[in-house]
């Protein structure tokens, strides 16, 4: 009988991970600190997932309901590794509910952290209530309430998308692109038209980053078919006369300051390390790279590792990353981990 | 405040006052120019749907402001105030007061159609510039181009008969846009044209001009022309908001 593979993060990473090693009879110890599992489109209720359009709910539900029925996976929710020690092959992790994990490898799949808003008081979230952010909004659209102005209920007429909100900021110490937002703002902005025929949507961008298949998908498509505008500014402040909401800023292609009025400001925030990244890295004594993510071992002919033999990660742990992309890059951790316990169960026999 | 940075400043946002007391304070003359703002304090989000709404308008949407149209452009290459790009961008963001400065440029583009092949999104911006050059017409901003005078004697004088009478045609461009009939490049051309001309087409240009030959069995097609064209410009009035007849 083979060690578990202990996942950490029961988020799309960790889901695939764990589902990957336990569909090849590998079994697995899934460790989430929340009550459920999921992670970011489940816990901050995404709506419809890029890019396949399906519900977040639908898509990664189907994920979290697969993970949780398979017999070789032992999933210990609202529970955290508070210790973890040994090395490849033979590893302990004490959780925070007091048992201890014996495991032939581990998994990082810790995700990451939204950017706080708060951290940009310029923009006015915190200040007026009609400032929101893209997680916001999602929350809007899945919970079937629709978009509404939080301060009374009314349908947008003018909305404004605010990009590289705590993304590409050398004044907050974040230098990273946040590689989704432009994308989902472009998407968000198209659910925004589809349900308010009336509501005009404007992006304030700095560059337009909707890279790959996403260009014409979700760029091109928003423009073409929703008339979503793109305009080229960085917003300087967002406050308020006191009915609506003025964003301030320059149009640098005309060369020429705005002060337009608006109903909704939306923040496309980014992806931060996670919260916890020093306290992980400390707990299982692995290094971190220079934004505060989880460091990669190898780009190319090792994929997953990390600085620790045995230990490896997967998804946003390592930095900005799509949902999609994270579930790859689960069942490649799930690989090398397998490896890993397979290599071990040779040199034990 | 002196200001010498007027080079900076659009002249016709430079006020100075001959004679004006603000609070008790004297704020007349040069030493106390003051400056329209520039700020931009709304979009006008009707205009893109009214230019989309007219003939050649309709992919203005598309546009990612990339400046291939103006680079290929035959009339930038000598004036870099005709800016196809920049009108776009105005027209879909809703600046009406900037796209109103430039009025007097924009119906110049020549159709050459260089930007049509040049655009990686298909905008079309060669009929953007026609449909922004008809809006600027309906509104009211400018008056009729000269192309516009063209057309219509033009297009009139196919509905009406199904046939192009060059005389005709000539004469009531000249009478629209009030030119003489007698200029100095037609009288020669004319002259040139009694010396080497064939007889037989001279003959049959003069019979032309005079009879005003029609198309046979043509009364058909020019109601249901007439139709068609009184149909596409209440559809134009309806989309700008604007009642009644076209102005002439």
């Amino acid at each position: 009988m083979s060690k578990p593979v202990l996942v950490v993060g029961g988020g799309p990473a960790g889901l695939a991970a764990a589902h990957g090693l336990a569909s090849i009879g590998q079994s697995v110890v899934l460790v989430e600190k929340e009550d459920r599992l999921g992670g970011a489109p489940i816990l901050s209720g995404y709506a419809k997932l890029i890019p396949s359009g399906e519900w977040a709910k639908d898509a990664i539900g189907a994920m979290v309901a697969r993970t949780a029925e398979h017999e070789l996976i032992e999933c210990r929710l609202t529970s955290q590794v508070d210790a973890f020690s040994g090395e490849a092959g033979q590893f302990q992790a004490r959780l925070s509910d007091g048992a201890t994990i014996d495991a032939g490898a581990a998994i990082l799949a810790t995700g990451f952290s939204h950017f706080d808003s708060l951290n940009k008081p310029e923009w006015g979230f915190g200040t007026y209530d009609d400032v929101v952010t893209t997680v916001q909004v999602e929350q809007m659209i899945s919970s079937g309430s629709g978009v509404r102005c939080p301060s009374d209920g009314r349908k947008p007429e003018r909305v404004a998308i605010l990009l590289c909100v705590g993304s590409r900021d050398r004044q907050i110490g974040r230098e990273w692109c946040s590689k989704v937002c432009c994308t989902v703002s472009a998407n968000l902005a198209m659910e925004i038209r589809e349900e308010l025929l009336d509501c005009n949507v404007y992006i304030y961008y700095m560059d337009i980053r909707t890279y790959g298949l996403y260009e014409d998908l979700y760029y091109w498509k928003s423009q073409e078919e929703f008339r979503v505008k793109y305009i080229k500014a960085r917003i300087a402040e967002v406050t308020s006369d006191g009915e609506r909401l003025i964003v301030k800023g320059e149009d640098t292609l005309v060369k020429r300051p705005i002060t337009i009025p608006f109903d909704m400001v939306v923040h496309a925030i980014g992806m931060d390390p996670n919260i916890d990244n020093m306290k992980l890295g400390a707990i299982f004594d692995v290094a971190l790279e220079s934004h505060g993510h989880i460091a990669r071992g190898s780009a190319y002919s090792a994929p997953a590792t990390t600085s620790r033999a045995g230990l490896f990660v997967a998804g946003a742990a390592c930095g900005p990353e799509t949902i999609d992309d994270s579930i790859s890059q689960g069942q490649a951790a799930a690989m090398a981990a397998l490896a890993v316990v397979k290599q071990n169960q040779r040199g034990a026999a | 405040m002196p200001i010498h940075e007027k080079s900076l400043i659009r002249p016709e946002n430079l006020r100075v006052q001959e004679n004006l007391e603000l609070e008790g304070v004297d704020v007349s003359g040069h030493w106390s120019t003051f400056i329209e703002s520039r700020v931009v304090s709304d979009y006008n989000e009707a205009i893109e749907d009214e230019i989309a709404a007219l003939p050649g308008g309709e992919y203005i949407h598309r546009c990612w402001q990339c400046g291939s149209c103006t680079n290929a452009c035959t009339v930038n290459a000598i004036d870099a105030e005709f800016n196809p790009r920049h009108w776009i961008y105005l027209v879909r963001i809703g600046l009406e007061s900037e796209l109103l400065r430039d009025k007097e440029i924009i119906w110049q583009c020549v159709s050459c159609n260089k930007c049509t092949y040049a655009c990686p999104r298909d905008v079309n911006p060669e009929g953007v510039m026609k449909s922004i050059a008809h809006w600027l017409e309906l509104k009211g901003h400018t008056a009729k181009s000269p192309a516009a005078h063209f057309d219509e004697v033009f297009a009139g004088q196919v509905f009406a008969t199904g046939k192009i009478e060059e005389g005709r045609i000539i004469r009531g461009f000249f009478a629209r846009t009030g030119q003489a009939l007698r200029q100095e490049w037609l009288m020669v051309m004319a002259r040139r044209m009694v010396r080497h001309l064939p007889l037989r087409m001279m003959f049959v240009m003069a019979l032309g001009s005079v009879l005003q030959p029609k198309t046979q069995g043509w009364g058909r097609a020019r109601a249901a022309i007439g139709e068609h064209v009184a149909e596409q410009k209440a559809r134009e009035h309806k989309a700008l908001g604007i009642a009644g007849q076209e102005r002439s």
